[in-house]
Formats: C-alpha cells, sequence, structure tokens
C-alpha cells in the first residue's frame, strides 16, 4: 500500500504541471527556509529571517496579524451578504430577516460578519497598546505609528457605516445620534459656534453632505453602504499595504535598541 | 520621560539605523551648502543671455502646464464635493394642517402629530404655538411626559418645560418652536421648515405664536 | 440583578465584558514582561538583553508557525461565537420613535459620555479630532531614547502612566460606565437597580458663574474666559518653574507647548467630570456663541 501511495507521489512531483506551480521540494534544509518565504507570494510580505523575540506571542501579541486576519474574514463575509442585501429602505430591514431566517447559512455569515468586526475593534485597540508599550513608535517607526492611527480611525468608521446597515431602531438611532454631532461642527456645522454666521443651514453643512438629507433617511443608508462596502474597505486596504511595507522598510520588528 | 537608570546608547552607535532619527539635530554636522547639480539655472541659461526679462519660454510652458493641471484636479474634487449636495430631497413635506383650533383643549399638549411631522402643538389660555420635537442637545426625539408636565428626551436626559425651555440635562438652548398660523379654511396651518430659537429672541415674531381667545 | 443579567445577555455587548478580561491580562502580560526587563537593566545586563534582540531565527518555520496557529485559534473563537449567539436584529427603523435609552455602539460610548459634560461641538468633535491628531503627534513629542522596542516601565514612567490613564482609565472605563451603568434618559442606575424609564432626576445644574453669584452675561463671559484661560496657562507656569528641568530641555519649546495642551485637554475630562457630579457644574464659561 504505502508503496503504491510513494509511487503516485513520485510521479506526481515529477510532472511538469506541479513543478510549474511549486518550484523547490519541502526538505526542511537552510535553502528551503529562505525559498518557503521567498517563492511564496503570499509569505514574501515577511523577511527570511527575524529577532528571536518577533516571534513570540509575548512580544507582539501577534494583535496586529489577527487584525489583518479579522479584516480578511469580515471581508469575505460581507461579500457574501452583498448577494442578498439591498441598500434601499424598503428591502434593507426585510432582506436581513431574510438571510436570517431563510438564507442557508445566512444567520451564521451575518454573526460571523458582525463579530469579525467587534473583534476587529477590539484587536486594533490592543495591537495600539503593545506598540506603545514596546516603544516601537519611537523612531525611525514614527510615520508608521501615524498609518496605523489611520488604520485605527478608518476601521472605527468601517463599523459606524456598517451599523446602519441592518435598517433597525438599533441602527438608526446609534447613527443619528452620532451624526447629530455633525450639526455641531463649529464652522461647518449649522448648529457649531460660528456655523449659522457664515451660512450653514441643515441643508448646505457637513452633516448634510454625510447624510445626503436632514436627516438619517433613504439617501443615507445608500451613503453609508457606498462607504462601509466599497471606498472604506479599499481605503483601508492601501494603508494596510503602505503599513506592511513600512514595518519591512524601518527594519522589520523593532527590537531593545 | 526623563528617567536617569542606564546610560542609553548613543544614536550614533546605531550603525545600521537609518539617518531619519529626527531631533538628534546636534548631533549630525551640518550640511555644506552644494549647489545641487540638475536644479533649474544650469539646465536653462541666466536671463542676462536669453534676453527674457523674468520667465523663459520653456520655464512659462511648465509653469502652464502645472497650473492646468491642478486647475483641472481642483475642479474636478470641487465638482465631487458639490456632487455630494443634491438639489431635490425626497423628505416629508414640512407643511400641514393640523386641524381645527377647537379640537384643542387649553392648557394641553397635543402629541397626534410628532409621527409624521415630528411636531408637538400646544395651546394656553392666550393661544397656540408649536413645538418641533428634535432635542436641541443631538436631535433625539423626546417624549411629553403628562405626569411630569415636561418633554424629556431619551438619549441623555435632556428636560424641556412645557413652553419648551430646557431647565435639565446637557441641552444647550430651547426647543425650536416652528411657524404657526390659520388658514383660510380655518384650521391651523403649520409649517416645521420655518423655526424660530429663543435665545435669538425669535419667539417673539409674529408667527411665533397664533393669538387664540 | 435582573437588570445586570439582561445587559450582560445583550449579545452586542459581549465583546466589552471580553474586553475587561483580556485587558487585565494583558496589562499583567505586560507588567511582567516590563519588571522582568527592568530588573535586569538594573542588574547592569543591558548589552546583554540588545545582543538578545539581534539574535535572528528563520521565518519559516517558527514566524510562519506561529501566525497559522494563532489565526486557527481565532477562527475557531469567532466561530464558537457565532454559532452560539446571534447579531441582534431589532424592530425595523422608526424615525419617530426614539428608544429609550438611546446608544451609540459601544466603542463609541466613551464619546458619548463625554457629551454630558461637553455641548457636542466639543465632545463630538474637537474633542475626537484632538485624540486622533494627539495619538499622530506621540511619536515626535516623545523625545525619551529609551525604551524603543522592549516592554519597560522604569524607563518611560511620564509616558507610559499618562498612556495609561487616558486609555485605561478614560476611554475604557467610560464606555464601561456607558453600558452598565447609563439607563433610560442616560440616568446613572446602578448596575442592580432596574431600568426605570420614569426615574425623576432632579438636576439642579447651574453654571459656575451663577454659582459664584456673577449675574450680568458679560461678566460671565469674561469670568469664563480667565478660568479657561488661567488652566491652560498651567503651561507657562510650569514652564518658568521647570524651566531647567530635564524634560523642557529634553523637549523645547515647541514640543513642550504641544505636550501641555494635550495633556491639560485630557484632563479637563475628569475635572469637568468631577465638577458635574459631585458639585452640579454645568458651564464654566458662557458666551453668546458657544459654551464650554
Ligand atoms: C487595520 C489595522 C492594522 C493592521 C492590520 C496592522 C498590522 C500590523 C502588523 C501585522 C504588524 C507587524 C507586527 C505585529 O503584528 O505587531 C504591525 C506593526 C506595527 N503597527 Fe500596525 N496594524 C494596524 C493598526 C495599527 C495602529 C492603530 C497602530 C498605532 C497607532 C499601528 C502601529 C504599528 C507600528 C508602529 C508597527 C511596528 C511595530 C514594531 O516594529 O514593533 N498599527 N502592524
Amino acid at each position: 500500500m504505502q508503496a503504491v501511495f510513494d509511487r503516485i507521489k513520485e510521479s506526481v512531483l515529477k510532472t511538469q504541471v506541479w513543478k510549474s506551480i511549486f518550484r523547490h521540494d519541502y526538505e526542511d534544509s537552510q535553502r528551503n527556509r529562505l525559498l518557503q518565504v521567498l517563492d511564496n507570494i503570499w509569505l514574501h510580505l515577511h523577511p527570511t529571517k527575524l529577532p528571536r523575540h518577533g516571534a513570540y506571542l509575548r512580544f507582539t501579541w501577534c494583535m496586529g496579524g489577527i487584525t489583518f486576519l479579522l479584516f480578511l474574514v469580515t471581508a469575505v463575509t460581507g461579500v457574501l451578504l452583498m448577494f442578498y442585501y439591498r441598500p434601499t429602505a424598503e428591502y434593507a430591514f426585510a432582506d436581513m430577516k431574510y438571510l436570517q431566517f431563510d438564507v442557508p447559512f445566512g444567520m451564521f455569515l451575518r454573526n460571523m460578519h458582525r463579530w469579525a468586526a467587534h473583534g476587529m475593534v477590539i484587536a486594533v485597540w490592543l495591537h495600539m497598546f503593545r506598540v506603545f508599550l514596546t516603544g516601537s513608535y519611537k523612531p525611525p517607526r514614527e510615520f508608521n505609528w501615524v498609518v496605523g492611527v489611520i488604520l485605527l480611525t478608518t476601521t472605527l468608521l468601517l463599523s459606524f457605516t456598517g451599523y446602519l446597515l441592518p435598517w433597525d431602531q438599533l441602527s438608526i438611532w446609534a447613527v443619528t445620534v452620532g451624526t447629530n454631532m455633525a450639526r455641531a461642527t463649529p464652522l461647518l456645522g449649522h448648529e457649531g459656534p460660528f456655523g449659522p454666521e457664515l451660512g450653514m443651514k441643515p441643508d448646505n453643512d457637513v452633516r448634510f453632505m454625510l447624510l445626503g438629507g436632514t436627516q438619517v433617511g433613504p439617501p443615507t443608508l445608500l451613503r453609508f453602504y457606498v462607504l462601509h462596502c466599497i471606498f472604506l474597505p479599499l481605503f483601508l486596504a492601501v494603508f494596510i499595504a503602505v503599513h506592511f511595507w513600512r514595518v519591512r522598510k524601518d527594519g522589520g520588528i523593532s527590537g531593545p535598541l | 520621560m526623563s528617567e536617569e537608570t542606564k546610560p542609553a546608547p548613543a544614536p550614533a552607535e546605531k550603525a545600521a539605523a537609518p539617518a531619519a532619527t529626527a531631533g538628534e539635530a546636534p548631533a549630525t554636522p551640518p550640511k555644506p551648502t552644494v549647489a545641487k547639480p540638475g536644479s533649474k539655472q544650469t539646465l536653462t541659461k541666466p536671463i542676462a543671455e536669453t534676453g527674457n526679462l523674468w520667465m523663459t519660454r520653456r520655464n512659462f510652458l511648465s509653469r502652464a502646464g502645472w497650473v492646468a493641471f491642478f486647475s483641472f484636479v481642483g475642479t474636478m474634487l470641487l465638482g465631487s464635493l458639490r456632487y455630494m449636495f443634491p438639489r431635490v430631497l425626497f423628505e416629508p413635506s414640512t407643511v400641514f394642517k393640523a386641524g381645527f383650533p377647537t379640537d384643542y383643549p387649553v392648557g394641553a399638549v397635543s402629541t397626534k402629530w410628532v409621527k409624521d411631522y415630528r411636531t408637538w402643538i400646544v395651546r394656553n389660555d392666550k393661544g397656540f404655538y408649536a413645538i418641533f420635537a428634535q432635542c436641541t442637545h443631538l436631535g433625539c426625539t423626546p417624549r411629553w411626559l403628562e405626569a411630569e408636565g415636561k418633554f424629556k428626551c431619551p438619549c441623555h436626559g435632556s428636560g424641556f418645560t412645557m413652553e419648551a425651555i430646557n431647565f435639565e440635562g446637557p441641552a444647550p438652548r430651547p426647543l425650536e418652536r416652528v411657524q404657526i398660523a390659520l388658514a383660510e379654511d380655518g384650521q391651523l396651518l403649520i409649517d416645521t421648515s420655518i423655526r424660530f430659537r429663543e435665545e435669538l429672541g425669535q419667539w417673539s415674531n409674529a408667527s411665533a405664536f397664533l393669538n387664540y381667545a | 440583578m435582573e437588570n445586570l443579567k439582561n445587559i450582560l445577555s445583550n449579545a452586542d455587548n459581549v465583546p466589552i465584558v471580553g474586553l475587561l478580561f483580556i485587558m487585565v491580562f494583558f496589562v499583567w502580560l505586560w507588567w511582567r514582561e516590563a519588571s522582568r526587563t527592568d530588573k535586569r537593566i538594573a542588574n547592569g545586563e543591558w548589552e546583554q538583553i540588545r545582543a538578545e534582540g539581534q539574535d535572528k531565527i528563520h521565518v519559516w518555520p517558527y514566524l510562519t508557525r506561529n501566525e497559522f496557529l494563532c489565526s486557527l485559534a481565532i477562527m475557531i473563537l469567532l466561530t464558537v461565537w457565532s454559532v452560539g449567539l446571534d447579531a441582534p436584529l431589532e424592530e425595523p427603523a422608526n424615525p419617530s420613535r426614539t428608544p429609550n435609552p438611546s446608544k451609540a455602539p459601544w466603542y463609541f460610548l466613551g464619546l458619548q459620555e463625554m457629551l454630558v459634560y461637553f455641548d457636542p461641538w466639543i465632545a463630538g468633535v474637537v474633542l475626537p479630532t484632538i485624540i486622533i491628531v494627539g495619538l499622530m503627534a506621540i511619536p515626535y513629542i516623545d523625545k525619551n531614547p529609551k525604551g524603543n522596542g522592549y516592554y519597560t516601565y522604569q524607563e518611560r514612567k511620564f509616558a507610559i502612566i499618562t498612556f495609561l490613564f487616558g486609555f485605561l482609565v478614560l476611554w475604557l472605563s467610560l464606555i464601561i460606565l456607558g453600558t452598565f451603568l447609563r439607563g433610560p434618559g442616560w440616568n446613572f442606575f446602578a448596575p442592580w437597580e432596574l431600568w426605570d424609564t420614569h426615574k425623576v432626576v432632579a438636576m439642579v445644574n447651574v453654571d459656575l458663574h451663577e454659582a459664584l453669584g456673577i449675574r450680568s452675561k458679560l461678566g460671565a463671559n469674561i469670568f469664563g474666559a480667565i478660568i479657561v484661560g488661567a488652566y491652560f496657562s498651567l503651561a507657562f507656569v510650569y514652564y518658568f518653574w521647570k524651566k531647567d528641568g530635564e524634560l523642557i530641555k529634553q523637549l523645547g519649546v515647541a514640543r513642550y507647548g504641544v505636550l501641555a495642551f494635550l495633556f491639560l485637554t485630557m484632563m479637563a475630562l475628569p475635572i469637568k467630570m468631577i465638577l458635574r457630579i459631585f458639585f452640579n457644574i454645568k458651564y464654566i464659561w458662557v458666551t453668546p456663541w458657544f459654551n464650554v
């Protein structure tokens, strides 16, 4: 039996197709350890070697990695949810019910999307916390910390825009309370200090731009949907790319200097 | 930030560290000022030779090009910004008829138009006024609590008297009153898009209060 | 107790309860690592610590293995969580009926709580902006070269205490306060109290100038400006008092100015909370355009 398997394995490994995909064998050698990372598009974000403490959970808490993983989970489950969800006031709530009670695994996917999003908020806070505690924002990594703050803000905005989409009482009131603060923006809001003096009205200030109306209504749902599903994820992805690139360019994971 | 326990390794020791470390200014020698070889002076002839007063042709064209480029980008940005402000809104009408004055007992707050038009109508012994049901703190819809005789906002607990004056909680100013008048057929006519703010003295405007005996 | 059970079993609150335990764990972990390093530094082992930091290992398999295991653990947790607990869905949106209480998503409850103490333009716009910009400014303000790339406490006490205060005491505990102790009408409820929509709380807030007997509007305006100005000029007082101190020398005037402004702004929150909760003071500075 074993012999048969070995024969098959050997003949598969020899084929041109196999070799065209995998450029080296799997034996644990110095060379292969490097090639594993260098030859693999997913892993080549990594260096081939790193300081010992960089692989320890007690140093990085793996929190940046976990944040990224949770972002991927929300992206995948989010795309799946989009197959059933329509961002209009007539349908949004009904589609949530449909997803929950009728679509196979709909409830599960919705749960996963929501909990991964909550988890991502926690993970990104903890990641920032650990970067602060190890002083990893100090030179030469100052700018990557700034990029990180942009990521943190975007993560929160993503969560917030997503909160409106179920179009239930929880969502519209949370978003009403949240966006009402924009009324009070100094200079740019119609109730902010010096806003009215500059000609701000309920239908031309920043809040109006955010909501697409003077109250949280169907246009708001559509705007938040576009922000949540397209603009903010792309924005986040671009800055994650910058972030990762900078981690490498700033000399890899930080260590005692 | 200023503990003196261990001698921190002098930055100069970090052989491989990039020189980007800001704030080490005293350690780095002042940069000698060398004329950059690629700068404009070497590319174009001195003004005296070309005979142009303040700009060469190439200079002019490149500047004009950049101006065109940035005006284009700027216009696109402004256009997109304007795009976000629609001209027509599909929101419920702000003008409505609220029935006949005799439908309202004196000294009571009527909550029957809150659901559709977000407006309370109050009648006192002198006449009518209408209050817009939107908390001046963050825009939640307060409730009229009959027993306590006040409007109370569920979001952050602001309270308002029957006159719409804020007296508790975080609301910074009184609720707004809206325009009220009598229509030709004798019904109350309300327009919620016209608001009157007490702190601006607007409650004494003619259409903020309907005299009715 | 009934009520506490309700709050705890609200599916959206699960992350906060989780966060409580997670935070305790990670603060403990940091403390353990930091005190180890600090002890070694005190013993003069600094060169050795640095040398260990240079020690390199292969990414494959050592790092990739940890990443993989981490991902597995998280995915298992997430799957169990998603199978076991359903995301909430309430009644359909209804713009004319505000539920009581109306709460923002939990990660914004800190901001919502700030709204009790400051007007919306400060709590909702200015303070969040200052938080974001202030976070971004940290690397450019903190000139302490020590504590770069390892856990420590002794070597950067001020930075760490300030951050812990802002993150744990202000941000996280306000979230917890907002989740567990705020009920209908945004009134304060002890965890075992039932949320009573009709709870009447006599709020007799007065402005600071009223409490001190200043009646005229102009007087109030000037008085408030003086108080707020005096508060922020504490920065100057400290500057001239400690001009030759280590901290200010290291930072220089500009950095010191930014740090002092951010620090005083952060401390304004607890100060206003105390004034409001214990002294019923609403505004410190009242002007025709804005109130502080
Ligand atoms: C979407 C959000 C984010 C993702 C996906 C992310 C991802 C990562 C990853 C994978 C690393 C490698 C080391 C590690 O896992 O700890 C890292 C490092 C780093 N991150 Fe983030 N991060 C995010 C947000 C942030 C935030 C909010 C900050 C700070 C405000 C930040 C600052 C940094 C810095 C300074 C490093 C270098 C740390 C070192 O070299 O020790 N990042 N990030």
